[in-house]
């Protein structure tokens, strides 16, 4: 019999750990009870809606039948809470653990048929309260995955900027031209991790007209001044060139180490999606971000395309909670990128200085478009 | 009051029933210096629930409600197999005490003792916790009345006083007929206690298919009343029944039934062979 024993109680020990318990007192302040009166024909419910997270139904029956009360999920039938055996004159809790959602509030008393029923509404949680293991899975899942993007996104940096590098240092100009939009795209993908590095960034992508006093230029820009070199620029030595994309690959590769080590939260997924498309209004739209070689295009494309991975990882935690914003997100990104195809030429796309200034203002219209229902990423995923 | 009172019959009478009929097989068969143990287990149980009870209901943490159906429904399926060795067990012994070999008996009895508090804790552990939330929700609502608490403690005090009557009816069976029929009336009991703990689990969503019913006499027989009571407290019947609870109460039933009867109906291997020697 002693067999038995030990599997009795671990059974009844794990029966708790596993299901946990729950916080009686939900509220500190004030009980934060929902109150219940249930009478033999009537089931009165003190309010149709709740934040997420720990519910506490007080549950009084003043009726003379035994009642019961049940907290239903949206198909009326799986039993989220009950509480069983409240005799005529009692109070019972029930303590519920429900994440935003459509439910129905039962009394049922004489414990017979489907109860007298109440349409209940859960609502968003209160900040940072996690309140679904279903969707910190989900959360988890959108911020692996975005991970994994920004690390491949700086290895290919890293790679396309060695190519670069020694085309540039060894004068094979045709060659650094051709790779110089093409590699800042992985830059532009990933523009807000890259700048998150405060040391690196100035380095790497510093423009000449935002250079401080006493700031060295060096970086993407300086080498796209050599290659596209205005009137009356002296173009660098050999040695100069030399220095710059030897500045520039090593800093990429502490870029590429520091990547392998981050990880993210859902809420920077979203601001980073946000700060993109900020990128693209007020640098490539102005045309200001690439001054010499007028790749802003490459640019534009590559910061959209940042902002729509973001987004897309982050799409099952809109799926059910906020379809309406996912569905608006997705027709922007359609239809900007509509706009933007226009502008292709072959791999690439036409250099901006060649667009008109209409052909801009629509550009920026269709970038704020997309921006404003952006700004409400942040909020709907982190519910 | 008497809603409360009817909660207090049925969880009570749930607790009571298996042990009534423990106590009276050792009254039975003349052991009853064993009984302390299943008064320990009974205590044990009692105590435990009575404890954890107020600790969930007064305490700053609550158990979520699947955690008390868990903890229900999977006590129940324990002491429906501890049930069910005990009522193989007590037909294996009623075939030596047939034949007046106490000796033995006596042997085994002292052997499987602590089985024997097992069973006891067990069918008033298993709904202790329940019944406890209940009580303690009573007693803290007797600020308001106190005829919640006076309800259910009388359902109780009912419940104990049919298991007095039930223990006196049994124990004036003739010895023959004793063993036969408290066993396959444990047999129901238990087929019932195993179902009820399914229907638990899947209360929980443990096990699927809560709302897939077999059959529904809630109408017929409302399960507030006395009959739904009473037919609840003894043999756990559920007035909606759903398929799964349905098919453990029969998958269980029939195959114990079966062997149980097999094995008081043919005569013992012990006595043939002696009836052989002596003829």
């Amino acid at each position: 019999m002693k067999k038995l024993l030990a599997p009795a109680a671990l059974f009844s020990l794990g029966a708790l750990v596993l299901s946990g318990c729950t916080d009686n007192n939900v509220s500190a302040a004030s009980d934060g009870s929902i109150n219940v009166v249930a009478t033999d024909d009537s089931c009165t419910v003190s309010t149709d809606n709740a934040p997420g997270g720990t519910l506490k139904f007080n549950v009084k029956n003043d009726g003379s039948k035994i009642n019961e009360f049940y907290l239903l999920a949206d198909d009326g039938l799986r039993i989220v809470g009950e509480v069983e055996n409240v005799g005529p004159g009692v109070s019972r809790d029930l303590v519920v653990l429900a994440p935003e959602g459509s439910y129905f509030a039962a009394c049922k008393p004489g414990m017979v048929g489907d109860g007298i029923r109440s349409a209940f509404t859960v609502t968003a949680a209160a900040d940072g309260q996690q309140v679904s293991a279903d969707r910190a899975t989900l959360q988890k899942t959108a911020t692996d995955q975005y991970t994994a993007y920004v690390k491949d996104q700086a290895e290919q940096l890293l790679r396309g900027t060695k190519d670069f590098a020694e085309a540039f240092a060894t004068g094979d100009e045709k060659t650094a031209k051709q790779l110089y939009a093409s590699t800042r795209m992985h830059w532009e993908r990933i523009e807000p991790v890259a700048e998150s590095f405060g040391d690196l960034d100035p380095i790497l992508d510093a423009r000449e007209a935002d250079l401080a006093e006493g700031d060295q230029f060096t970086g993407w820009h300086r080498a796209e001044k050599d290659l596209w070199a205005p009137e009356n620029y002296t173009k660098m030595t050999e040695k100069q060139r030399q220095e710059i994309a030897d500045g520039m690959v090593e800093n990429t590769q502490k870029l590429y180490d520091r990547t392998l080590k981050l990880s993210f939260t859902p809420d920077q997924l979203a601001n980073g999606a946000k700060s993109l498309l900020d990128e693209v209004a007020t640098g490539k739209v102005t045309g200001e971000e690439e001054t010499f070689s007028h790749t802003d295009l490459w640019d534009f494309q590559a910061n959209m395309e940042g902002a729509k991975i973001a987004y897309q990882d982050l799409k099952p935690l809109l799926e059910g909670t906020d379809d309406k914003l996912d569905a608006q997100l997705e027709k922007n990104f359609t239809s900007l990128q509509g706009q933007l195809d226009q502008y292709r030429d072959g791999d690439g796309f036409k250099y901006y200085d060649e667009l008109s200034t209409k052909q801009v203002q629509e550009l920026a219209a269709g970038v704020d478009a997309l921006s404003e229902p952006l700004s409400k990423l942040t909020a709907a995923v982190i519910k | 009051m008497l809603g409360n009172f009817l909660i207090g019959l049925r969880e009570g009478l749930e607790a009571v029933l298996i042990v009534v009929l423990l106590i009276a097989y050792l009254t039975k068969t003349d052991r009853r210096n064993l009984l302390p143990r299943i008064w320990a287990g009974v205590a044990f149980a009692v105590i435990v629930s009575l404890g954890f009870g107020a600790l969930l209901t007064f305490g700053p943490r609550g158990l979520t409600f699947q955690a008390q159906e868990i903890i229900g429904g999977g006590l129940s399926i324990i002491a429906a197999g501890l049930v069910t060795w005990m009522i193989f067990w007590m037909a294996g012994a009623s075939k030596t005490l047939n034949q007046d070999l106490k000796n033995q008996v006596d042997k085994a009895a002292t052997g499987s003792a602590w089985g024997l508090v097992m069973v006891g804790a067990l069918s008033v552990g298993r709904e202790g916790l329940e019944t406890t939330l209940f009580i303690w929700a009573a007693a803290r609502s007797t600020g308001e009345t106190w005829q919640p608490l006076l309800g259910a403690v009388l359902g109780l005090i009912g419940a104990i006083a049919i298991g007095l009557l039930l223990h006196r009816g049994i124990v004036k069976i003739q010895l023959s007929k004793f063993f036969t029929w408290t066993g396959a009336l444990l047999v129901v009991v238990a087929a019932g206690v195993f179902s009820y703990g399914v229907h638990d689990l899947q209360e929980a969503a443990v096990l699927p298919g809560i709302h897939a019913l077999a059959y529904d006499f809630s109408a017929a027989i409302p399960p507030s009343g006395w009959l739904g009571t009473v037919l609840q407290g003894v043999f756990n019947f559920i007035p909606a029944t759903p398929w799964l609870a349905a098919i453990a109460w029969w998958a269980y039933l029939v195959p114990v039934m079966f062997f149980y009867l097999r094995k008081t109906a043919s005569p013992p291997r012990a006595a043939k062979t002696r009836a052989a020697a002596a003829s």
